[in-house]
């Protein structure tokens, strides 16, 4: 991926991941709890999201304790949405604002106390899986309307799915296109034509796929997969106006500026698990950076008590200031993003499975935290699946967690026993300061253990092209993963699963292993959670025993914000904060 | 004069003609595919070469240029998002909307933010410099002098953030920097703004008063001025008909040199205010790696000091008849 | 140059004008005293440092009154200048007094046009309006001999020629009918022929008008020609003076007797070296001691007891002549014969 600004989203905070919340879970000095518990990376632990009921999945969505109907709620961020149509919108921030109007048939209903749990959004449940996990069927509620006060149809549903296929559909994410049946040859709704591996009959519709999916209906709760009404259907430019069947309605926006939510006044309370929708505006404000952003929250004057920050973090120059001042700290999210950055291994060049775990023993991973920022940005990963995503399983090949500095020893002997003393070893880097003082840490340490280290400076925009390409001349770069929802398939197979390897892909350590390959397909099939869990977890240790990758780190995100916002809880479906559940305190 | 000014303008064209051109090369000299960021996370070739179609750049670069040279002049048609009427400057590769109307969207907050900036710092900055030429060398023009010292060596980001935090976070003084119209209202607009206006007073003042100060002190001494003197004429006259006008002309062409740059987008002074004008723009431009959007801010930065620098020249031509302008 | 106890038109009395500098005190005039008589010209001759064109900005105010010490009295017309008020001087200057200038292209202000700056003099003093005033600059442009002046009125002075400029300069002094002329080197930069017309104009404007013209040089030739006095200005001082015809053919100081011998002339034989003076003007911030000229004086050591380097001779004048030289008459007479065979 590309990581200028765009694509960083993409590739970080993209959709679904994590599924426990840490213990500050929620903030505020109005109506939060938990908020005097500082926030424990160590201590979180993995839990699986769960399928929750047809009584779960029925509105309205529980009272946050403490909360207020009324008010506007301000938000402050860097960057502007650059993409409002379902079918184009990929990133965790703009599936975090976009909540408030935009429904897909599942989504992650959020308690106060941060639990999470997969529910039907505009169906009447989370979905129904036949044959094996091959054929998916959900029922479209009663009484869910457009802004308009039309009601939102089955047929509309239909076209939302079919209409991912048109040819201007180019970023948002692409999971129903290669599983559906005969999504290869579609070109979209249209010309008159409907794909038949969807079939609608009633209020229920059906999907048809080549392939058993467990997860379907946690991939479908990607805002990504919001529907469009088809008669508001304006092909790209609905991207600028989507149609709302949420409890707000864009009144008015200034692409780069800001935009205004108005209550959408057709929509049910009722008919809505997730959303409380207190507020009765939310004015979005862009172009602020996070030193800008997170001044305002120190400041904490007028309308800035009732704001919070989607995308901006705490700045780097204020985090020891905020973080250790116990009035500020409390006004802040902390949360470990289900995000992986790791150093691929280009296993098309460092054939010797050896080789890679002595780059593994070798790792500086201690240097490398404190160049980053230290322990409250970054947490140190030894496995690919995050602590946070279901299917993680604490593991520590390498002795990071034992020897943070590496261990030159152990990297020497397994370099001594493959006979590749002094082996050369290309590492692609972007150009930034910090890449470089990594880059320097991590050529210090190779050394060390007995590698000749060469570092190759890549220009920042081109890196993740330059990477992508599978004749690459780099044996290690790093990259980063997160996973669209909260599952190990969505982490390992576009990574790591054989058949990904293509220009382009992110298999960048281009492993295709045929007792990986097999279990990813197991594991993908495995219709019970539990056990799924279990064997993306054994698949993980498996990549980890091959040394695909040299895992790094996990991000911390830390979001500021106003001391009048309340219901400040995270939805570790989505991976972002949860806009449908905030209040403005009186 | 009128021969003078056609001249230019055609100059200024081909000049401008010639930046795009150059912008345009360079931006594809460096290894980038603006195709892959609007290419989804997994980007397979077919993909890419859809988005290519979409982005219209599937073709070779002089048929880029080409089109895009089509599009200022006599428009283009952009299929799904609808036809662009000439000067057309295209669709951002990021967010699809139309790169003039972008621009002038934030145009008048950029203008704004000069505008109202260079009222600030010329009335101090000329008055100031004026009175350390009449006081020469006594105390009032050694606190000038001073002053315009401590001036020059601020740096926006040092002092918009200080009075930011001082004047606007702890005090409450100022307002929040935000852009209201004028045509909407125009006393929020100039209190949403006077924080900014003043920070950059403060960096450009100083140059203005040490260039008055030195220019008049200059022109005082010259023998034209002892004549006025001489004739009978006061010293205010002489002042302000005779030395101000011959120091006049230098602080003109720094003026011009001035707004010609700060209409180019004051990017600092943008991004520690948190406004959204040009300078915010073009940075943002540049990070998405979006081609029309950097074409057009790139554009309209060089027209502005392009037509800036003729003006300047035919406001000297104006103020000094000894330069002829044919 | 009439006698002490009568009041001349003007008439300057030990004359002091001393400049605060950072590096001391600048003795720019150093008692310097003279007076001029309507219709007369008063030619002062001096090197640069002379303290020649001090004394007559000073006459004019136009010196810097924060940093300038004046002692000494200027009485025009029975007026005390030097404690006039500002107000007072802005009346008289341009109108009752005018001042011609070297460099006539710097001294023209480059951003206003000929008529105008002729006319905004005229305006100043007499409160006509600008018809009458463009209407005066024309027929001034006219008696200074400038062709055209109905089109060349409203010309820059880059547009015009260095002796028409000069013309317009002097058009611009005699606006008003000054009745005191000071005119500063005006035709040293022009060339010879344009200097002989603005000589002849500035001497018709004074029969016609009874100028009193006090006229600056470090030309003793144009003296010849134009002045009635002479004055000669060393180091701040007056060293000599007395009627045209006594300077220039019999003078009595050393220091004028080295300019005429510095000097080309016509009527003399061709052959002879010119003997520019040796070494270069004194510094005014540290004069040398007794007599200003003894370090570059040939006849110094003539005198017995170094007196030329430790006393300052005094200026002793009688009837209008006189020079200050500690020389006997006698060494004058024997040492100055060279000078008037070579030139006579």
């Amino acid at each position: 991926m590309s990581f200028s600004r765009r694509n960083f989203l993409i590739a970080t905070g993209v959709a679904a991941g994590a599924s426990t919340v840490l213990s500050a879970c929620s903030s505020g000095d109005a109506g939060g709890s938990g908020a005097n518990k500082a926030p424990s990376v160590d201590k979180a632990k993995a839990a699986t999201i769960a399928v929750g009921t047809k009584a779960d999945s029925t509105g309205a969505a529980p009272e946050v304790p403490g909360a207020v109907k009324g008010g506007t709620i301000y938000t402050l961020d860097q960057i502007d949405w650059d993409h409002l149509d379902p079918a184009q919108l990929y990133s965790s921030y703009e599936g975090a604002c976009s909540v408030l109007f935009l429904r897909g048939l599942t989504g992650y209903k959020v308690d106060s106390k941060g639990t999470t749990t997969l529910v039907g959004d505009l169906a009447t449940d989370a979905g129904t899986a036949t044959d094996g996990g091959k054929t998916w069927a959900f029922t479209l509620k009663d009484n869910v309307k457009w802004e308009d006060g039309a009601d939102v149809t089955i047929e509309d549903v239909r076209w939302t799915f079919e209409r991912l296929f048109a040819s201007f559909v180019t970023q948002g994410p692409r999971y129903p296109q290669g599983w559906l049946i005969g999504g290869d040859k579609y070109k979209g709704p249209y010309e008159g034509k409907h794909l038949d591996s969807i079939e609608v009959s009633g209020k229920t519709i059906t999907f048809k796929l080549k392939e058993a999916h467990a997860d379907f209906n946690f991939m479908l709760a990607m805002r990504g997969y919001s529907i469009v009404p088809k008669k508001h259907d304006t092909k790209e430019k609905y991207d600028k106006r989507p149609f709302s069947c949420g409890p707000y309605k864009i009144d008015s926006r200034s692409i780069g500026k800001g935009a205004t939510l108005v209550r959408n006044t057709h929509w049910v309370a009722e008919t809505d698990p997730l959303r409380n929708a207190y507020p009765d505006k939310f004015v979005f404000q862009f172009g602020f950076q996070s030193l800008a952003s997170t001044d305002r929250y120190i400041a904490d004057q007028g309308n800035d008590q009732f704001t919070l920050s989607l995308l901006n973090e705490v700045a780097a120059e204020r985090i020891q200031k905020v973080m250790t001042d116990p009035a500020l700290k409390k006004r802040v999210l902390t949360q470990v993003d289900t995000t992986c950055y790791y150093f691929a291994i280009n296993t098309k060049r460092v054939t010797d499975v050896k080789v890679r775990q002595a780059l593994n023993w070798a790792w500086p991973a201690q240097q490398l935290k404190q160049i980053r920022g230290g322990a409250l940005s970054t947490a140190t990963a030894t496995t690919i699946i995050s602590p946070l995503t279901p299917g993680h399983k604490d593991f520590d090949l390498y002795g990071k967690k034992t020897k943070p500095t590496g261990d030159p020893t152990k990297a020497k002997a397994l370099l001594k026993e493959a006979g590749k003393e002094g082996q050369r070893v290309v590492i692609a880097m972007q150009q930034s300061d910090n890449s470089v003082k990594q880059a320097v840490a991590i050529k210090s340490a190779l050394t060390k253990a007995g590698f000749t280290p060469v570092l190759k400076q890549v220009d920042k925009t081109s890196f993740y092209s330059q990477i992508g390409q599978l004749d690459n001349e780099y044996d290690m770069f790093a990259a980063g993963w997160g996973p669209d929802w909260p599952a190990g398939y969505a982490v390992i197979y576009p990574c790591f699963d054989g058949s990904q390897i293509a220009d382009g892909g992110v298999n960048w350590p281009q492993l295709n292993d045929t007792s990986v390959n097999k279990a990813i397909a197991t594991a993908t099939a495995e219709t019970d959670p539990d056990k799924a869990a279990k064997l993306w977890g054994d698949i993980d240790e498996q990549i980890m025993r091959l040394a695909a990758v040299v895992p790094d780190y996990n991000p911390i995100r830390n979001y500021f914000h106003g001391s009048k916002v309340g219901g400040v809880v995270y939805d570790s479906g989505n991976t972002c904060i949860a806009l449908g559940k905030v209040f403005a305190a009186k | 004069m009128f021969r003078f000014l056609v001249r230019r303008v055609i100059g200024a064209l081909v000049i401008l003609l010639i930046i795009s051109a150059v912008t345009f090369s360079l931006y594809y000299a460096l290894p980038r595919d603006p195709a892959r960021m609007a290419c989804g996370k997994v980007c397979t070739p077919e993909l890419l070469a859809q988005v290519r179609h979409n982005l219209g750049i599937a073709d070779p670069l002089p048929v880029q240029y080409w089109h895009w040279l089509q599009g200022v002049f006599v428009g283009r048609d952009y299929g799904g998002l609808g036809n662009c009427n000439a000067p057309c400057l295209g669709f951002s590769f990021t967010n699809r909307e139309p790169v003039l109307g972008t621009i002038m969207d934030r145009l008048p907050l950029t203008i704004s933010l000069a505008l109202g900036a260079s009222v600030f710092f010329l009335i101090i900055g000329v008055g100031t410099g004026m009175i350390a030429a009449v006081k020469q060398g006594r105390a009032a023009d050694k606190i000038a002098s001073s002053f315009s010292l401590l001036g020059s060596s601020l740096q926006i980001y040092f002092v918009g953030y200080i009075a930011m935090y001082f004047l606007v976070q702890q005090l409450g003084l100022l307002e929040q920097p935000s852009y209201t119209p004028f045509t909407e209202n125009p006393a929020k607009w100039a209190a949403g703004l006077l924080l900014p206006w003043l920070v950059l007073s403060i960096i450009f003042t100083a140059n203005y008063t040490r260039m008055t100060r030195s220019q008049l002190v200059e022109q005082l001494s010259e023998d034209y001025v002892r004549t006025a003197r001489a004739k009978g004429m006061s010293r205010r006259s002489v002042f302000f008909r005779f030395a101000w006008r011959g120091a006049m002309g230098p602080i003109v062409t720094i003026f011009g040199i001035d707004m010609g740059t700060l209409i180019g987008g004051a990017i600092i002074t943008e991004s520690v205010f948190s406004l959204q004008g040009l300078g915010r723009l073009a940075l943002t431009a540049v990070d998405a790696n979006d081609l029309p959007m950097l074409l057009g801010v790139t554009m309209v930065a060089a027209g502005a000091i392009v037509f800036a620098n003729i003006i300047v020249d035919a406001v000297y031509a104006l103020i000094d008849p000894r330069i002829r302008l044919a | 140059m009439t006698s002490t106890d009568q009041q001349a038109f003007l008439s300057v009395r030990d004359l002091k004008v001393h400049f605060s500098t950072e590096d001391g005190i600048v003795k720019a005039v150093d008692g310097l005293s003279f007076d001029l008589e309507k219709g007369k010209t008063l030619g002062i001759v001096g090197e640069s440092g002379s303290g020649k064109s001090v004394t007559n900005l000073t006459i004019l105010g136009l010196h810097d009154r924060h940093r300038t010490a004046i002692d000494g009295e200027i009485l025009l017309d029975g007026k005390e200048l030097t404690t006039a008020r500002e107000s007072e001087l802005e009346k008289l200057r341009g109108n009752k007094m005018a001042m011609i200038f070297q460099d006539a292209l710097a001294s023209l202000s480059p951003y206003h046009t000929i008529g105008k700056q002729i006319g905004e003099t005229y305006r100043k003093h007499t409160g006509a309006s600008k018809s009458e005033a463009r209407k005066r600059a024309i027929e001034m442009l006219r008696r200074v001999g400038i062709p055209q002046p109905d089109m060349r009125v409203d010309d820059y002075p880059h547009q015009f020629s260095g002796g028409m400029r000069q013309r317009a300069m002097i058009a611009m002094a005699l606006v008003c009918d000054p009745e005191l002329l000071i005119a500063d080197e005006p035709t040293t930069a022009l060339d010879v022929t344009v200097q002989a017309q603005i000589m002849d104009l500035l001497k018709d404007l004074q029969q016609e008008f009874g100028t009193a013209i006090v006229f600056i040089t470090h030309d003793l030739g144009v003296i010849a020609d134009i002045a009635d006095d002479v004055l000669v200005m060393y180091g701040g001082r007056c060293v000599e003076r007395g009627t045209k015809e006594e300077v220039l053919r019999t003078p009595q100081h050393p220091y004028t007797v080295g300019l005429l011998s510095s000097m080309p002339s016509l009527d003399g034989p061709v052959d002879v070296p010119l003997s520019p003076i040796p070494g270069s003007p004194p510094s005014l911030l540290n004069p040398p001691s007794g007599c200003r000229f003894h370090p570059r004086c040939t006849f110094a050591e003539k005198v017995p007891g170094g007196l030329c380097s430790t006393e300052r001779p005094l200026l002793k004048v009688e009837a209008g002549r006189g020079s200050a030289c500690h020389l006997t008459l006698d060494q004058r007479q024997e040492f100055f014969a060279d000078l008037a065979a070579t030139r006579h």
